[in-house]
Formats: C-alpha cells, sequence, structure tokens
C-alpha cells in the first residue's frame, strides 16, 4: 500500500474517530484501527523523517485513546529501540505514556502514588492469574 | 491503619463470622473500624454486622455500587458515606464501627451491579485503570475516614478479587482452615503465594496469621495434617522467628463454650497487636 494512501485513509479513520467520540462517547475501536494504520505509515517512513516520527507517536496515541495501554507501551519500546529515532521522538515517545499515567492519577486522586505499581501489579496478575498461581 | 483480610481457602470456616466478632470487638475497645465486604458473589457481611439496620435504611450502596460509579466518573466519586453503614457499638466505649457491604444484596439490583462491575472493570488491564478504582477505595477510607483497622472478607477460594485483596490490600492475612487435608493443602499454597506476591512500594512484608477453625481434641500430631501445618506456621513465621503459634478455635459442641470465648480472645490480641509493637 502506497504511502499516499495510508495517509488518506489515517485522516479518514481519525475523523471517524473523532465523530464516535463526539456523538456516542466511546470509540475503542475507531482508535484502534488509527493506530494500526499509523503503524502501517510507520513501517513505511523511517524515524529520520518528520513523517515517520509523526506516525510513530500516532500510533502510540491512538493506541491509548482505544484504551490499549499493552500496544502503547510495547510500540513506545519498539520505536524507542530503532536506530533512527532521535532523541526528541524517543522523549515525546515516552511522555506520551507519562501523560496517561498523569491523567490515570488524577482521576484515581487517592492513589495518585500507586500508578506504576498499579500497572505492575496488573502485568502480574496477567501473567500469574489470581494469587500469581498461574504462572 | 491496619488492614486485615480474613481469607479461608474452603467455605463454611467461620471467616465472615470471625471478622464481624473482631469489628465489634476492636470497636468496643475503643479502635475506629471499618469493616469491608469483598465477598462480591456471596455477600453476608451485612447477615453478621446490622442487618437490621440495613434493611431499615434500605441501604442501595456498597463495594460493588460504588467501584461501578468510581471507574465510571472518578473525578466526582460519589461520597462514602452514602455506601457504609453505621454499626453500633457499646456505649461509652469511645469505637466506632462502618460497615461497606458489598452492596443491597440478595436484590436483583445488586446482582445487576456485579454484572456491570464484571462488564466496566478488569483487573488485569495493564493500564492500570481496573487496579486504580480498588487502591483509590482504600487509600480513601485511609484518608477520610481514619480508622485504626480496616477489616476485609475476601472470597474464599482462588479468585482475582480474593487475590488482590490478601496480597495488595493487606498488612495482615488471617488464613482459616478447617482440620482435614484439603482445606490445609489449600492454605498452604494460597499462604506460599502470598509469601511470593509483589507488593506495594511503601507496604511492609505482608503478616499471616493461621487459625484452624472447629478444632477438636483429636487432631493428628504425626502424618500429612501435622507436617502440614508445621510447613504452615515456618511459612507465616515472622523474619526473625523460625515459626508462628497456630491459633485454634475450638468446636463449641466438644469444648462448649467457654474454650472458644478464650481463643477468641487470644486471636483478637494478637489481631490488635501492630507488629513492632509491645503488647
Amino acid at each position: 500500500m502506497s504511502t499516499d494512501l495510508l495517509n488518506t485513509l489515517v485522516t479518514s479513520a481519525i475523523w471517524r474517530a473523532e465523530q464516535l467520540e463526539e456523538r456516542v462517547g466511546s470509540a475503542s475501536l475507531a482508535w484502534a484501527e488509527v493506530s494500526s494504520l499509523e503503524e502501517e505509515l510507520a513501517k513505511a517512513l523511517p524515524a529520520s523523517q518528520p513523517e515517520g516520527r509523526i506516525a510513530r507517536r500516532g500510533a502510540v496515541r491512538a493506541a491509548l485513546k482505544a484504551g490499549d495501554f499493552a500496544r502503547a507501551q510495547a510500540l513506545v519500546e519498539r520505536y524507542a529501540a530503532e536506530k533512527e529515532a532521535i532523541p526528541a521522538l524517543r522523549k515525546a515517545l515516552h511522555q506520551l505514556l507519562e501523560e496517561d499515567a498523569r491523567t490515570l492519577a488524577e482521576r484515581f486522586h487517592h492513589a495518585a502514588k500507586a500508578v506504576d505499581d498499579a500497572r505492575g501489579l496488573a502485568r502480574w496478575l496477567q501473567e500469574g492469574g489470581a494469587f500469581g498461581l498461574a504462572a | 491503619m491496619e488492614t486485615l483480610a480474613f481469607y479461608s481457602y474452603k467455605g463454611g470456616v467461620g471467616r465472615s463470622l470471625l471478622l464481624a466478632n473482631a469489628a465489634r470487638f476492636l470497636a468496643s475497645l475503643g479502635k475506629g473500624v471499618v469493616a469491608l465486604d469483598f465477598d462480591f458473589e456471596a455477600p453476608g457481611l451485612h447477615y453478621k454486622l446490622g442487618h437490621a439496620a440495613h434493611r431499615e435504611s434500605r441501604l442501595e450502596g456498597g463495594a460493588v455500587p460504588y467501584l461501578v460509579a468510581t471507574a465510571r466518573e472518578a473525578t466526582s466519586p460519589p461520597p462514602l458515606e452514602e455506601h457504609m453503614i453505621q454499626v453500633p457499638v457499646p456505649p461509652g466505649s469511645g469505637g466506632w464501627l462502618r460497615l461497606m457491604p458489598a452492596g443491597p444484596a440478595p436484590d436483583r439490583a445488586y446482582w445487576a451491579a456485579l454484572k456491570q462491575l464484571g462488564e466496566q472493570v478488569r483487573f488485569d488491564d495493564p493500564s492500570g485503570q481496573g487496579l486504580m478504582p480498588l487502591l483509590d477505595l482504600h487509600a480513601r477510607i485511609r484518608e477520610e475516614l481514619k480508622p485504626d483497622y480496616l477489616l476485609i472478607d475476601a472470597r474464599t477460594g482462588v479468585t482475582e478479587l480474593g487475590g488482590l485483596a490478601t496480597t495488595v490490600l493487606a498488612d495482615t492475612v488471617v488464613c482459616m482452615f478447617v482440620a482435614n487435608q484439603e482445606s490445609l493443602d489449600g492454605t498452604l499454597m494460597v499462604a506460599e503465594a502470598l509469601k511470593a506476591a509483589p507488593r506495594l512500594k511503601a507496604q511492609r512484608p505482608i503478616r499471616i496469621v493461621p487459625v484452624l477453625a472447629r478444632t477438636t481434641s483429636d487432631l493428628p500430631v504425626e502424618g500429612p495434617f501435622a507436617e502440614g501445618v508445621k510447613r504452615l506456621l515456618e511459612l507465616a513465621a515472622p523474619a526473625d522467628k523460625k515459626e508462628t503459634r497456630l491459633f485454634e478455635l475450638p468446636h463449641d459442641e466438644v469444648h462448649g463454650a467457654s474454650p472458644l470465648d478464650k481463643a477468641y480472645l487470644e486471636l483478637f490480641e494478637e489481631l490488635a497487636a501492630k507488629p513492632g509493637t509491645v503488647k
């Protein structure tokens, strides 16, 4: 698929996601589609190019909007490890995750300091199930 | 705030009743106590603590409706008081006892709320979105109500919520079992898991208090059961000791009421003593 076509698809997918968000309130699937298309663009465009960096940030941001934190985290790790990734891109990608943590801390302000703990525990639960017994 | 979770691998050991009695006892000593029913699939603490008050006040709240509301709009979570029952304590004791029931069970509205909670909250969501409402409730009880003790009725068996109440929220886990191999083996497995489970940054290592319920005078002193009990006491021992003591709650019909009362008081004394303090 050409990058021109991918760009067109991304633009219309973002429009659909925003419309859904405005009218229905939730648009997880639409944002997941945006994230997948941005990821395809990122494959076609190197991180050394501004468009490549935009696509990488877009893929992560859309994954977070889709509520798929695990995917967002995996994308950040992958993109930050690329040879062509400049420090500013790495910083911007990590900032997206930090911003998401801040939003969570604001929502649950009594346990604001426990966001990192909660994420670690969720991973532990996902891997090992109740009491970690299935690990 | 000291958080005590009451856990049993198998049901029917008297876990909720022990929690209710411990809550009343601590309140009668002048302590501030919150009892929290996390046995969502078979809630009953509101029957053991102020059932009448619950019916008269027609409470609609509780932990399940609270968590549903919090997960949906956490920026303005509902007041805790709307989800709690004030349980009377002996006049002049200076203590207080509040119960957060699971919800208005067995009304149908409760089961609808529980279904909603299952659909909205996934505790293993890697973003932390599922666990934060739970950690937030725990922190909010500590900050707003400032109780001396939070007593949690953790669900029996191996469940996500039971696991979280014991491994993540609790400072102390009261592990109840009865005198058969099935009950003991399950308890041992969970005790091992508790020792290996991750803790929050600010938490100290977990304390396990083993309690043998409905004990009789003819307990085996050797063989697999006796060896299992020894292993459990070793697992539950604090870092500076080889093993801890086993609290036995005798069967009424065998020993009569008086030994049970004495055993209860000994256990409550242990639970009321925060680690590091001199009794």
